[in-house]
Order: structure tokens, then C-alpha cells, then sequence
């Protein structure tokens, strides 16, 4: 398993729970994940915090099952079939990696409509690890 | 000072299983009046539905409140039996956590609990502005027919003095000491019933039709001056029983009839009831809403509709959202097989 210390994940809440993102000061571009060194003009660390607001469109996307699942999510794939991976484009611009729920596999295509929302990731040592998840947009 | 619903949200999860997996399986379905009812996804809980209806819920009000004031959280199957739960909620919104927050968490109760704290916040500090999330998927061993009944969702209300679309008119409740029906065993997140059929619809009988007879006495009304009245609903057919006891018509329980098509909704049944009453009502409407906690008590309470503005995502709407699962699926999901 991907071991990510309770720590290491708190520190990271707020851009897991609702996704926020830092804005360059320098170059205006969006980060997210949020870096030490903007990643687009490789020249700043002068950053402000940015509320993302979770809408954007699949840009890529694959489907995890028979197996294929890392150990911290085959429970969930054993449970539930295989899942949808996804690349969304954000709004603010960001190409983010999430999981895709309330869809069918077969239903997710490139382009479509998502939104965020706070989910169950997995569990380990008894302690939930909650983050977002992409969901079709309302009327999508 | 009138006090009351400024903003209202309701989150039923996609998933749902029919009566007719249940009698394939079981050979009998114990859920009266029930036809089908929703069912958390794996990677669903009591929090992250709370934090969807919250937001969904301060979404509904047009001119966003200054700032949430008070918090109050219900439900009888939080993800942890220990551990405050408020700030998952709070912090997936991105609310400040100089809030003073509430759990209401020992009875299907709760979610009026809940309600009715918020309201004596709003009433007592003037401008505050309450949220309340409620939310419940409640379960029992797959062995036990009280498992049939048991479904998933969500409401979320913003309590207000201003902008209102339903306005609190009173309130009363009974406490009473009933043993032996729908109790949870400390270290276990399965309940149980003695089932004592009698008994047990006689406690649910007592507690809301004397919670709501008070309250309708206190406020000189009758059953004929309410467009609808929500009971709570442990199954489709409990509510009617009261209803009738009360004078109330089956056509006045319809619109907040909820349980028909998601089960029981536990501390959240009347909360998501009510929303489906003010997705239909019109200005001038009254509704009645009666809770039930085993153990037992009840809260009922009295509004007068007194805006048009609805929610941004119906009942209805979160009704046809559906995907179904079969019983095989639906025992995978729940995690009863591993």
C-alpha cells in the first residue's frame, strides 16, 4: 500500500477535503497539487491560496478492475466492480487525476461535465482518509 | 422575532435496491408499504453525504449569509462511534472553525434535536445563522428483518430570522422511558428490536401524537388548518397510524411520504421529508413535522410556508438519480461478505 502518514495527509486537507489550489504570483497560472516551485514558469514561490471550484471536464480516462486496483482501493473494486480513473481539466485550468463515482463505467466519456466532491478514499489503520472525488455534473 | 428556514438542501445517494430483491433473497420483504430504497455507495458515509447537503443548502440561499453562527450535525450512524465529527463537514466547506457545533447522534430523534437547537441559537443571537446537516443510513445484522426497512439520505437546512421560506410558528416534545424497542448495544453498529410489535407501535403512538397534540393545543390549531403534516417513518405504513390517531388525512402525509421509495431514513426521515413538503408547498401552507426517537421521545414542529423560493436540487430530481443494485451487490457494498 501506498503508506501516506496521518500527518503527511493532514497537512494535505485542504486541498483533499476541497481542493485548494495556489495561484503563481508571477507567472498567474493555477497549481494543484500545490508545489515549492510553481510548475508552469519554473521561476516563482510566491503563491496565493486559491479555492478551486471543482468543476471541469473529463480530459482522459481509464478504468481500474480485475485486479488492477492498488491495494488500498481493492476492497472497493472487489465490492463495487471496476472504477473509473479520470484526468479532469479543471475550470481554473489544472489537469487533476481523481476517481470517477455515481457513474457506470461504461457511461464516462471525454468531455463530460464533473464536479467534486468529498468522498471516502480508503481506510487505513482505522482512520478514514476523506478526499475528492469526480461525480457527473448535475444535468450532465 | 420570527425565526425560521432560510435555505434547504436534500442528498439521496444514486444506488437503490427493489422489495423484489429482497423477497428473491429472503423470501419476504419486512418493510411496509416500502418499494424500493437507497443504499450508500462503498465509498460513501454519514459525513460526506452531510458535507454534499450542507453546501447544497447554503447554495440555496440567494444572499449567502454573512456567517454560519451555529452548527448542528445529526444522525444515528456516524462513521465513527467516537471522534468529533463536525469538522470533516466544516472543513470540506471551507467554513471557519470558530463555530460552536452540536452532534446529535442517540436516536432517530436527532435530526429534529438538531433543528430545534439551531432555531434557540437564531432566536437568541440576533443575525446568527444556523446550519444544520442531517444525515443517516442506519444498520442492522442482514439476518434481522429490521435490516429490510433501512435506507440512505440526507437533508440540510439554514436557519435564519431573515429571507425566510417557512417560518417556525412553535414547537413541543415528549420524552418517555420505552425499553427493548430499536436499541444499539454499546460496541456494535448493528441494531436490534425485541420487536414487540404491539408495544413498540403503541410507544411510537403515545410520544408523537402527544408531542404534536401539545403543540397543536398551544397553538389553538387543528388538523384541518395544516396543508401537509410529516411523521416519521420507520417504514411507509407507521406514519398513517399517528396521522390518523390525529385527525389527519392520508392526502395531508403524501407530499412528505418519503419512505415509500427510500426506506427508512432514521434521524434524517422527517428532515428529508420536510423537504419534499417545501419543494410542493405553497405560500400560506402549514406543515406539521413529528419525530420519533426510540427510547423514546418526540419533537413536533409547526411552520407556516412564507416563501417561493425553493431548493437548487429537488426531491424529485434526487429521486430519479438512481442506479439499481441487486441483493448479491447490495451485501458487497455493505460490506456483510467479505
Amino acid at each position: 500500500m501506498a503508506h501516506v502518514s496521518v500527518p503527511m495527509y493532514w497537512r494535505t486537507i485542504p486541498q483533499r477535503y476541497r481542493l485548494v489550489g495556489h495561484k503563481c504570483r508571477k507567472c498567474g497560472k493555477v497549481n494543484f497539487p500545490p508545489k515549492g516551485v510553481c510548475k508552469y514558469c519554473n521561476g516563482s514561490s510566491d503563491f496565493e491560496e486559491i479555492q478551486l471550484s471543482g468543476r471541469g471536464k473529463v480530459h482522459t480516462f481509464t478504468l481500474l478492475g480485475a485486479g488492477g486496483a492498488p491495494p488500498e482501493f481493492a476492497e472497493q473494486e472487489k465490492a463495487g466492480g471496476s472504477y473509473p480513473v479520470t484526468i479532469v481539466e479543471l475550470e481554473e485550468g489544472p489537469k487533476i487525476i481523481g476517481q470517477m463515482a455515481d457513474v457506470s463505467p461504461k457511461d464516462v466519456r471525454i468531455d463530460m461535465a464533473v464536479t467534486a466532491e468529498l468522498r471516502r478514499i480508503y481506510t487505513e489503520e482505522g482512520v478514514i482518509r476523506y478526499g475528492f472525488k469526480f461525480v457527473p455534473a448535475e444535468g450532465a | 422575532m420570527a425565526v425560521g428556514i432560510s435555505g434547504y438542501g436534500v442528498v439521496i445517494p444514486r444506488l437503490r435496491i427493489k422489495r423484489e430483491d429482497y423477497t428473491k433473497a429472503w423470501g419476504t420483504f419486512a418493510a411496509a408499504g416500502v418499494n424500493e430504497k437507497s443504499v450508500l455507495g462503498f465509498d460513501e458515509d454519514i459525513l460526506t453525504l452531510s458535507a454534499k447537503v450542507a453546501k447544497r443548502a447554503l447554495d440555496s440561499v440567494p444572499t449567502r449569509a454573512v456567517g454560519i453562527t451555529r452548527f448542528a450535525f445529526a444522525s444515528t450512524s456516524a462513521p465513527y462511534a467516537e471522534k468529533l465529527l463536525s469538522g470533516t463537514i466544516l472543513t470540506g466547506l471551507g467554513a471557519p472553525g470558530g463555530t460552536f457545533a452540536s452532534e446529535h447522534t442517540t436516536s432517530t430523534r436527532a435530526g429534529t434535536e438538531a433543528i430545534l437547537t439551531g432555531f434557540e441559537h437564531v432566536a437568541a443571537v440576533p443575525g446568527g445563522t444556523a446550519l444544520v446537516a442531517i444525515a443517516d443510513a442506519p444498520t442492522a445484522s442482514m439476518w434481522d428483518s429490521l435490516e429490510h426497512a433501512m435506507g440512505a439520505g440526507a437533508a440540510g437546512f439554514v436557519l435564519a430570522r431573515a429571507g425566510l421560506i417557512a417560518e417556525l410558528e412553535g414547537h413541543a416534545s415528549v420524552v418517555s422511558e420505552h425499553l427493548g424497542e430499536r436499541f444499539r448495544p454499546k460496541d456494535t453498529d448493528r441494531l436490534r428490536d425485541l420487536n414487540v410489535r404491539k408495544y413498540n407501535e403503541g410507544a411510537f403512538l403515545a410520544n408523537v401524537t402527544g408531542a404534536s397534540s401539545a403543540l397543536m393545543e398551544k397553538l389553538g390549531r387543528k388538523p384541518e388548518d395544516y396543508a401537509y403534516v410529516v411523521i416519521q417513518q420507520p417504514d411507509a405504513r407507521a406514519p398513517a397510524g399517528a396521522a390518523g390517531k390525529l385527525g389527519f388525512t392520508d392526502a395531508q402525509l403524501a407530499a412528505g411520504l418519503v419512505s415509500a421509495n427510500l426506506g427508512d431514513l432514521g434521524a434524517a426521515s422527517t428532515a428529508v421529508g420536510l423537504a419534499a413538503v417545501l419543494d410542493v408547498a405553497k405560500v400560506g401552507d402549514r406543515v406539521l413535522v413529528a419525530s420519533y426517537g426510540s427510547g423514546a421521545g418526540s419533537d413536533a414542529l409547526s411552520f407556516r410556508v412564507v416563501g417561493e423560493r425553493k431548493a437548487t436540487v429537488s426531491v424529485a430530481a434526487e429521486l430519479a438519480r438512481k442506479e439499481y443494485v441487486d441483493y448479491v451487490q447490495y451485501l458487497k457494498i455493505k460490506g456483510a461478505i467479505k
